[in-house]
């Protein structure tokens, strides 16, 4: 005995309605609805209410007679076959609500349908009804208006989360809206979309007007003036028309796209960030579907780019969010195209012209950058305003300029080892000696560096005198240490209780005041 | 200086054909013709054998024998894929020879002897600079010899040598310039030797050059011009041979420079229509290099290839001999029964399986460069960009490449 499977109904339309995960998702199915009836222009509402939001979608297409309306009811029993909605899910996204109205007219004849409490209803387990009636009178103009009242767009549609910005960029990325069939047919059927959000969502505006065709920024091939030469270029490339080879037969692949700085990239209806928005985009119906960013060599940043490849041999999931087919010789082969295509552009001496603009213009903004710092450093050197050293090679460098310390020794740097304990090697007076180089005295023995090795700590400052003297009080890791801040000389005990003794010298007071010297010869000329 | 120009009636070169920067052209010399661009496979006619051996080489041998027509190679004829041959100074003692064998190697000219008698292609002599610098001279087995030009020259002459090149002092990647400046000047003080002692021999002289970018050669040419002083390098020289490549084989980025910078070097010194030769450097840099400007080539990895077990199926593509189904080729070596059972393992030597994979490599990139040449002498550059596009720029380790090359050599896609 054989069994037909069982298909439980009522959790099939929760599952597919439910699958809809983004409220915006109605406006991408009402839109490709619109055009799959050959519209002219679609009008949409959307207003806030507190049990979900109301939508109104108003076409003058052909409308729908009986069997449509069935279609647009029921689930995977779709009329259409070489149109978007072929698989009859799309319109499922309209049982998330409390109520759905749709009046249409086709040919004359006027239906009206009605469907209550569809969402509560199926999550009662229950599979919602519709009514359908029929106007008497007959009709001279076709199109259908669909309200759905009670939509569950959770906090989607909420003011605040939905503005215009954030809907024209969605109209362009994610639905009909962003067409790039118009770049390739000759036959293309242009319709005009508004959409109207309540002042209570965003009232920035009256309306968004747009039409379903996606266009590029202007062409400027050349580097701009200013700081960011590179931010207005944007060049075209294709339209192409590619027939791929794989083993299941042929496919065609149609590429438009544009490589193109940020303010070019700017002028599209882009919304957050850019890293979300361009790169390659696999198409299908010309409605954007995934990215295929990988088709980029890694040495080339896909922000730049903004390409659609547009395949109807391409398989998509029930939401139409994702591709399914991936592992089909058809994927393989626009990935390899996809690849070949856009090694092809990154290579275009337009390009790399445009990577070097870039360059350019970081290169310049860095040397504007260093010339400020250079105005501000010649005004300190001009006002003699020594303001701190930022390291020990500063240090060095002033104490050097100096040319004495204040034992009255010439001074020269012989030798600099940033990272050893001993810094530098000093010529002080004809003799070397080791040296410990310190933003202060105080860090020295805050760090706990040893004392033995050195000759000479040469410090900017001395740091807190309390607290060396607290240090001189309390003793040097167990052992004695005296300061004689007026002769500038430690002297210490060292680890087996013999006596060293170190010269010390501050070269803030040193810089600052006017050098006293044995030799005169010896010093640096002072500047007048 | 007193120095005597070239023997112009030795050599010809016409560039018939130009697609972008790429070109084809007729390479004569002393009445031998080969079409340009083409390439010199590297053969070992001595190999440390005598005589009876064909002279021996290993897989060398079997290469030679597969020119002859050899009854040990079932009588299959290959000669028609070494219409020209690179043999080099530097590897006549690459099988530790003794003098003796070394005197017998340079009794006569390659092309005189009967045991290379179905050997007719044009000989390039390479002077072994490049084996100069790593070994520092020829060693052998009871002999060394210090390399300078003038036994250079007489060896590359001894061997019938048609095409020479100075003794150079290639460059290493690790070198200073002050060091690659000493080198171009030393291989200038050669260039003018070699000129002085080949003036009554009828060959092609080739000058050589180093670099891997355009302002290197240019570098390079200025060197050896300060040595040449008012020495016009057409008058003298019928090529230029650009060498030092080898280490940066597998750097495609480079060669493609190298070759773009020394073109553009020549065309501003007025030497654009002299031919350029690639020393070293062959499979899929061929199209490539061919593409911008290349017009003659050597290699040995045909052979190398072979002794690897590889087996061509295209500039690109190789696979083990082993699994090969040889059905798929109609070169005389895979269309000969004896030949494919030995290369599928049935063969007394190691030798005997593949030298005719050898052989049948050569044949795989004579016919790719058949391809090339036709697609150059085309009309319009859309065939070559095609050729391109449906060889290299199908590859993901060569595409950015071929793109390159399209877009800087042949007008771009867009």
């Amino acid at each position: 005995m054989k069994h037909k499977p069982k298909v439980n109904e009522v959790n099939e339309f929760l599952e597919i309605a439910s699958d809809f995960e983004d409220p915006l998702e109605l406006l991408r199915e009402s839109l490709s609805n619109s055009y799959d009836a050959q519209a002219s222009m679609v009008d949409i509402s959307i207003r806030t209410q507190p049990n979900g939001s109301d939508i109104v979608i108003d076409d003058d297409g052909e409308g729908m007679d009986h069997d449509d309306l069935e279609s647009f009811f029921d689930l995977g029993n779709s009329n259409k076959t070489d149109s978007i909605g072929y698989k009859g899910h799309g319109t499922k996204i309209f049982y998330k609500s409390d109520e759905i109205v749709v009046n249409t007219t086709k040919n004359g004849k006027t239906l009206n349908a009605k469907m209550e409490r569809p969402w509560e209803k199926l999550n009662n387990r229950e599979l919602p009804e519709y009514e359908v009636t029929e106007d008497q009178g007959a009709s001279s103009r076709s199109g259908t208006l669909i309200k759905i009242r009670g939509f569950k767009s959770g906090q989607g549609f909420d003011p605040g989360s939905l503005t215009y910005p954030k809907i024209h960029n969605y109209l362009k990325w994610k639905t009909i809206a962003g067409s790039t069939a118009h770049f390739f047919n000759d036959e293309f059927q242009e319709m005009e979309i508004n959409v109207t959000l309540d002042d209570d969502i965003d009232d920035s505006r009256d309306s968004l007007t747009t039409t379903n065709k996606f266009e590029f920024p202007d062409e400027q091939l050349t580097p701009g003036d200013g700081q960011f030469p590179a931010e207005r270029m944007c060049k075209r490339y294709g339209p192409d028309e590619i027939i791929l080879e794989h083993e299941n037969g042929t496919s065609k692949v149609q590429i438009v796209g544009m490589a193109a700085g940020k303010k070019a990239r700017n002028e599209l209806p882009t919304f957050g960030r850019h890293s979300t928005q361009f790169g390659v985009w696999l198409a299908k119906d010309h409605i954007k579907v995934e990215r295929l960013n990988e088709a980029i060599s890694h040495d080339n940043e896909f922000i730049h780019f903004l390409f659609v490849a547009n395949c109807q041999d391409i398989e998509l999931s029930a939401n139409r969010e994702k591709i399914r087919n991936k592992s089909s010789s058809v994927y393989q082969a626009l990935e390899e195209e996809l690849s070949h295509h856009l090694s092809k552009v990154t290579h275009d001496p337009w390009f790399e012209g445009y990577l070097d603009a870039r360059r350019q213009g970081e290169i310049a903004r860095k040397a504007s950058s260093e010339l400020d710092k250079i105005e501000d450093r010649l005004g300190k050197v001009r006002s003699e305003d020594l303001t701190e050293p930022n390291n020990r090679a500063e240090i060095l460098f002033r104490l050097q300029q100096s040319g004495t310390d204040q034992h009255g020794y010439s001074v020269t740097i012989e030798d600099y080892q940033p990272a050893d304990e001993v810094t530098a090697i000093v010529d002080r007076n004809g003799n070397l000696e080791a040296a410990a180089v310190q933003d202060s005295l105080y860090a020295h023995f805050y760090d706990e560096a040893p004392l033995e090795p050195i000759d000479v700590l040469i410090c900017w400052e001395w740091g807190d005198k309390d607290q060396l003297r607290e240090i001189q009080r309390k003793g040097y890791l167990g052992a004695d240490v005296q300061f004689d801040f007026d002769n500038n000389r430690l002297r210490y005990e060292n680890g087996v209780g013999e006596t060293g003794e170190c010269d010390v010298i501050i070269v803030s007071e040193q810089v600052s005041q006017p050098q006293t010297t044995e030799d005169e010869s010896t010093v640096s000329p002072a500047t007048d | 200086m007193s120095l005597r120009t070239k023997l112009t009636q030795a050599t010809e070169f016409t560039v018939d054909e130009t697609t972008g920067d790429a070109r084809a052209g007729i390479l004569t010399v002393n009445g031998n013709t080969m079409e340009t661009p083409n390439i010199f496979p590297v053969i070992n006619f001595y190999g440390g054998g005598r005589s009876e051996s064909v002279f021996g080489g290993s897989t060398h041998r079997t290469v030679k024998e597969l020119i002859n027509s050899a009854e040990r190679v079932d009588n299959v004829d290959c000669s028609e894929f070494f219409r020209g041959a690179m043999m080099s100074v530097g590897s006549l003692t690459d099988y530790g020879i003794g003098r003796d064998l070394l005197d017998v190697y340079l009794a006569e000219p390659i092309k005189e002897r009967p045991e290379f008698r179905g050997f007719d292609g044009m000989i390039f002599a390479d002077s072994g600079g490049y084996k100069n610098l790593k070994k520092g001279g020829l060693d052998g087995s009871d002999f060394e010899l210090d390399l300078n030009q003038r036994q250079v020259f007489e060896m590359q002459k001894k061997l019938g040598g048609e095409i020479l090149v100075n003794l150079d002092l290639p460059i290493v990647p690790e070198d200073s310039f002050e060091e690659r400046i000493e080198k171009a000047r030393k291989t200038a003080q050669n260039a003018i030797e070699f000129i002085r002692l080949s003036e009554s021999y009828p060959a092609a002289r080739f000058l050589t050059v180093h670099g891997y970018n355009y302002s290197m050669i240019d570098t390079f040419f200025d060197e050896l011009q300060d040595v040449f002083g008012n020495m016009n390098i057409p008058s003298f020289f019928d090529g230029i041979a650009l060498g030092s490549l080898v280490p940066k084989k597998d750097n495609k980025e480079t060669l493609i420079n190298a070759v773009q910078g020394c073109r553009k070097v020549m065309s501003e010194r007025g030497l654009g229509s002299m031919p350029l030769h690639v020393l070293g450097i062959s499979r899929a840099s061929i199209p490539l290099l061919a593409t911008v400007g290349a017009d003659t080539f050597d290699s040995s990895s045909y052979i190398q290839a072979a002794i690897n077990g590889k087996y061509y199926h295209s500039i690109l593509k190789t696979e083990a001999v082993d699994d090969v189904d040889f059905s798929h080729c109609d070169c005389p070596v895979c269309s000969s029964a004896e030949l494919r059972s030995r290369m599928r393992g049935n063969a007394e030597y190691r030798k005997d399986k593949m030298g005719p994979v050898a052989v049948h490599n050569q044949y795989v990139q004579m016919k790719e460069l058949r391809r090339i040449r036709r697609h150059i002498r085309k009309e319009g550059k859309e065939g070559l960009i095609e050729y391109l596009e449906n060889t290299l720029g199908r590859d993901d380790s060569t595409r950015k490449y071929a793109h390159r090359v399209v877009n800087e050599s042949l007008g771009g896609y867009f």
